[in-house]
């Protein structure tokens, strides 16, 4: 006897399929749609600006059609700019790394309701303007600025010390700004952590110096890739604070499209820069995340 | 055999609250001791202090007689199974395994084979180079124990290891667990709130309540013996009834009751009856009152490896029994007859409220 | 493809531009660049001239030619004239952003021929000059460029602007070049003298606010500012005075954006602004800057004080360069690209 699993009355298996797959494809498309406004948003305000840019570049001051935008980048200054933008920006994030892991670190022990209040502090800098900042930190640093006094008065130095006007200058009003753009990831990253790992490398043996170099700061790190990725972004194009710090001679590419636009009104020699900037910042992120798999841990050996 | 564990009075209080009170407890070298108890006992509070993860406010661990209660986490060569894993999630399986060999200076090929023979021992050496994140949870359970025992450590403390697997794995895993210990003879301290898992493992129990130890035995004894009504009821299917005291002994629903031991509780005290699902027999010598309970059957469910029949006192209280299926659906009872049940004697078990 | 690129860019404008539109055709917007200097000018030059021919005066904020370019480039800007640099007017005026100045209504007499330009016409001066520390210098302080080239005979730390303009024509005067050969700019003597002076110079300004601030805490002993900001610093009591002696005039300027609907209104809104009566009021009310019409100083007595003070008194002017802002709008590129090269480590 063979055993009949048909429903009686239902002539064969497909019934309903069509229907069924009709369904299925009318809900993935309200999914979608759901993500429409989103994706309009983004074309609206980021592909489709890059893509103009990247349009414009191609075009003279008059409109003709032209690679003068980029063969003018070979001049000294441009590749000297170029140069002194990313290092800047490296010798900030670096900066930011050393300052910054101990105080998330710190911060990340503490409880909540501590590290919040803490956190304050932190984010202080947010909350006055740049330019403020920047004079301040004039005040303090400036030959006669309170710590040369300071240092003159004590009689730890004899003449003044150049704190300012120069890339230290530039290095240390930028650390200020950007501080807490590497903290907060990283502090994130490290308030995740479960203080189970701590107490498992303990358990295998490690010392608590063993245990945190080992197992926190490995762990930390994806937050660490993070900050240091946002701040070194962020430095690129900064340029208020190393015009002003730096005493006019720390260059930023920043600079050079502002003057681009602002002075020569050559859009197409400002978007060019602007072009080059974005696809070195975006190979630099790309080897950045290749280097340090900031997205997962798998495979990791 | 070294390895012997004294736990003397470990008191620990989160404010007012005492998570641990006075808890003293002896281990014996080689033994699998389970410490069994609801959620928010105070389990793994002890178990870290045995770890040194918790400092107790009081008291003294010894192992061989030298304390131990002093001596910071990484000294205490203790491997630990968490609850968790708490594997290391940018290492591979090898490099966590080899974690605490390669912080006690171990390299080279030693290294390689001892992680590889722990690895053989939890059946994880075809996975040894995945990323944690890639493994499923029995896998990551294994890894742990792996990377517990590849240091031969003098005990063995595991917190719950089981309880993020499903059934099917976690009893397959409970063997495991089992002929591992068997093999290895390391001293392990076990906690589970899952009593039947505390049951098939355990060498000896000790049932924690509120930061007590309430008692302490052999598997056998904690299911049989109960202290109170707590043990009893917190180990298997348990039900109860209440039982008269008077002048010629006990008395159920207002029959005689013969029960094993004699019923030592204090004046005033109400015992009550232990009753086990497997322990009810329905065929009996209809002339023996003693012992006897006349009851309703009110549901019979077949589960598979065994009927689950429910009956119902005549004051309302409800019992299950258990009947094996080998008979097939013939000589059950039918639902809504009345039907008696005997109790033999030597499973009447009396407890009290407290003890 | 560039027109149409750029008109994309600003539609949105075009809303405020509506409101504009709709007001009362004598109603005329005037941009500048704000702050103190706007305050000023608009009480000085601005508002009495829009009293004179009846109009109602706005005054609105830009932050230079490029957002001038934008409100042209809508099509229908929202700016009827903006107050600009003069090279800003020139480069402006080359892109064809504005509408050509009538001069049957606008009487050019008695502003430089340099700047009365097609497009635009200047309103009024300031002076680049040099300013030291008298503690440092006490009675023998540096009397020109030259001076302030001779590390030698005047030690001490020095500061320029970062932008090149009035930089290129002060290093030329400290090279030797004589006042009257200063243009067209001998662009790579200029640098070469740059280049010498470099190791002296501590600091290269970025804003006016930047340059007082170092001059009054000491943090370098001389440098190239300009005359209204080294005023403040004279007045909060720091021990600094400066001289006119080869200062660098410079100029302000106005223009009418094409497509503004109050061209007629604006061209005499211009004529007045320009004009010597209106002109003669900048020496008493605004210290340290000067008319661009030379005819200020015969249309009223100004005291002797104010004659030292201004800028642009005869006496005073006698001793300066004149910039030359067309010269800057063709070169601007090159030469800010070459002066910033110099300057970077
Ligand atoms: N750090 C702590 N602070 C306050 N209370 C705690 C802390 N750790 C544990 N407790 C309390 O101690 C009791 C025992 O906890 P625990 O040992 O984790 O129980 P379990 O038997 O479930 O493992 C619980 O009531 C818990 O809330
Ligand atoms: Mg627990």
């Amino acid at each position: 006897m063979t055993m009949v699993l048909n429903h009686p009355g239902i002539a064969d298996a497909d019934h309903n399929a069509d229907a069924l797959k009709r369904q299925g494809s009318r809900e993935r498309r309200v999914l979608a749609s759901l993500t429409l406004p989103g994706a309009i948003l983004i074309f609206l305000v980021l592909i489709l600006p890059i893509g103009w840019l990247f349009w414009l570049s191609f075009f003279g001051p008059s409109g003709e059609p032209t690679l003068e935008n980029y063969t003018r980048m070979l001049k000294p200054i441009y590749v000297r700019t170029f140069i002194s933008t990313f290092e800047v920006a490296g010798l900030v994030t670096l900066v930011c790394v050393l300052l910054g892991y101990p105080v998330a670190y710190l911060l990340s022990q503490l409880s909540e309701r501590t590290a919040g209040l803490l956190m304050i502090f932190v984010v202080l800098p947010f909350w006055t303007s740049v330019l403020v900042r920047t004079y301040a930190w004039l005040v303090l640093l400036q030959r006669t600025g309170l710590v040369n006094t300071w240092l003159i008065d004590a009689g730890v130095i004899s003449t003044p010390l150049p704190l300012v006007h120069n890339m230290l200058g530039t290095v240390i009003g930028m650390v200020h700004v950007m501080l807490p753009f590497l903290i907060l990831p990283l502090y994130a990253s490290m308030r995740a952590i479960d203080s189970v790992y701590m107490r498992a490398a303990a358990n295998c043996g490690a010392t608590p110096s063993q245990a945190f170099r080992q197992v926190f700061l490995p762990m930390s790190l994806p937050g660490l890739a993070a900050g240091v990725a946002l701040v070194f972004v962020l430095c690129l194009g900064f340029f208020v604070t190393p015009a002003l710090l730096g005493g006019g001679r720390v260059a930023m590419w920043a600079m050079q499209i502002a003057n681009n636009i602002s002075v020569y009104g050559n859009w197409g020699a400002a978007s060019a820069l602007g072009v080059v900037l974005l696809v070195v910042t975006g190979i630099i992120l790309y080897v950045f995340k290749r280097l340090f798999r900031v997205d997962s841990f798998e495979g990791v050996r | 055999m070294p390895g012997r564990v004294e736990i003397r009075n470990i008191r620990k209080a989160y404010g007012s609250f005492l998570a641990l009170d006075d808890v003293s407890l002896d281990i014996a070298p080689g033994e699998f001791l389970t410490l069994l108890g609801p959620s928010g006992s105070g389990k793994t509070t002890l178990l870290n202090v045995l770890a040194g993860f918790v400092r107790p406010d009081s008291g003294s661990i010894t192992i061989d007689g030298a304390e131990f209660l002093l001596l910071p986490p990484h000294k205490r060569n203790l491997g630990m199974v968490f609850q968790n894993y708490a594997l290391f999630p940018h290492m591979s399986v090898r490099r966590n395994v080899g974690y605490p060999l390669r912080l006690r200076g171990v390299s080279g090929a030693e290294l390689d084979r001892r992680v590889e023979e722990a690895l053989g021992l939890v059946q994880m050496a075809h996975l040894a180079d995945r990323g944690v994140n890639a493994l499923s949870g029995g896998q990551r359970q294994r890894v742990a124990l792996a990377r517990a025992i590849v240091f031969e450590p003098s005990i063995l403390l595991m917190d719950e290891p089981l309880s993020a697997l499903d059934k099917k794995l976690r009893e397959h895993m409970q063997l495991e667990l089992k002929r591992l210990h068997d093999r290895l003879g390391t001293t392990t301290v076990y906690v589970t709130h899952d009593q039947r898992e505390a049951l098939t493992l355990s060498d000896r129990i000790a049932v924690v309540n509120g930061g007590k130890i309430v008692q302490l035995g052999t598997p056998d004894e904690i299911y049989d013996r109960p202290k109170n009504k707590f043990v009893a009821d917190f180990i298997g299917e348990t039900r109860f009834l209440p039982v008269e005291t008077g002048a010629s002994g006990a008395l159920l629903y207002g029959r005689p009751l013969r029960t094993r031991d004699d019923w030592k509780g204090a004046t005033g005290e109400k015992p009550w009856l232990v009753i086990r699902p497997e322990r009810l027999r329905w065929k009996g010598d209809e002339s023996q009152t003693a012992n006897r309970i006349e009851a309703e059957t009110t549901d019979i469910i077949y589960q598979g490896d065994s009927y689950l029949i429910t009956v119902r006192m005549p004051d309302g209280a409800e019992l299950d029994l258990r009947r094996g299926p080998d008979l097939g659906g013939k000589d059950l009872p039918e639902r809504g007859q009345p039907i008696q049940l005997w109790l033999d004697r030597e499973h009447t078990i009396l407890v009290a409220d407290k003890s | 493809m560039h027109k149409s690129v750029k008109r994309g860019l600003i539609t949105a404008t075009a809303w405020a531009v509506l409101s504009t539109t709709a007001m009362a055709a004598d109603t005329l917007t005037l941009a500048g660049l704000g702050g103190k200097v706007q305050e000023d000018l608009t009480a000085t030059l601005f508002k009495p001239s829009a009293e004179k021919i009846g109009a109602e005066l706005r005054t609105e904020s830009h932050d230079g030619i490029a957002a001038v370019r934008v409100q042209v480039q809508s099509g229908a800007p929202g700016w009827d004239v903006a107050h600009l640099g003069a090279e800003d007017c020139a480069i402006g005026a080359a892109e064809g952003l504005f509408e050509p100045i009538d001069y049957s209504v606008v009487n050019g007499d008695g502003i430089p021929e340099g700047v009365r330009a097609k497009d635009w016409i200047a309103t009024n001066t300031y002076s680049v000059v040099l300013a030291w520390r008298t503690d440092k210098y006490g009675d023998n302080p540096p009397k020109d460029w030259k001076d302030f080239w001779d590390v030698e005979k005047f030690p001490g730390r020095r500061a320029l602007s970062v932008y090149p303009q009035e930089m290129m024509e002060i290093a030329l005067l400290g090279d030797g070049v004589e006042r009257d050969k200063v243009y067209p700019l001998d662009t790579k003597r200029s640098l070469a003298a740059l280049e010498k002076i470099k190791p002296s110079v501590s600091v290269w300004w970025t804003s006016g606010a930047q340059s007082a601030q170092l001059l009054k805490d000491g943090e370098v002993d001389m440098e190239a500012i300009w005359g209204s900001r080294i005023a403040g610093v004279i007045a909060d009591g720091a021990p600094v005075k400066f001289t006119y002696q080869d200062g660098v005039i410079g100029f302000g300027c106005v223009a009418i954006l094409k497509g503004s609907k109050n061209v007629a209104a604006a061209q005499k809104l211009v004529a007045n602004i320009v004009s010597p009566e209106i002109q003669a009021r900048i020496p008493t009310m605004m210290g340290y800057y000067g008319p661009s019409n030379k005819k200020a100083f015969e249309a009223k007595q100004f005291s002797a004080d104010v004659l030292t003070q201004s800028n642009a008194s005869p006496e005073n002017a006698a001793k300066q360069v004149t910039m030359q802002p067309t010269w800057w709008s063709e070169n601007i590129q090159d030469v800010q690209e070459d002066f910033k090269n110099l300057i970077v480590q």
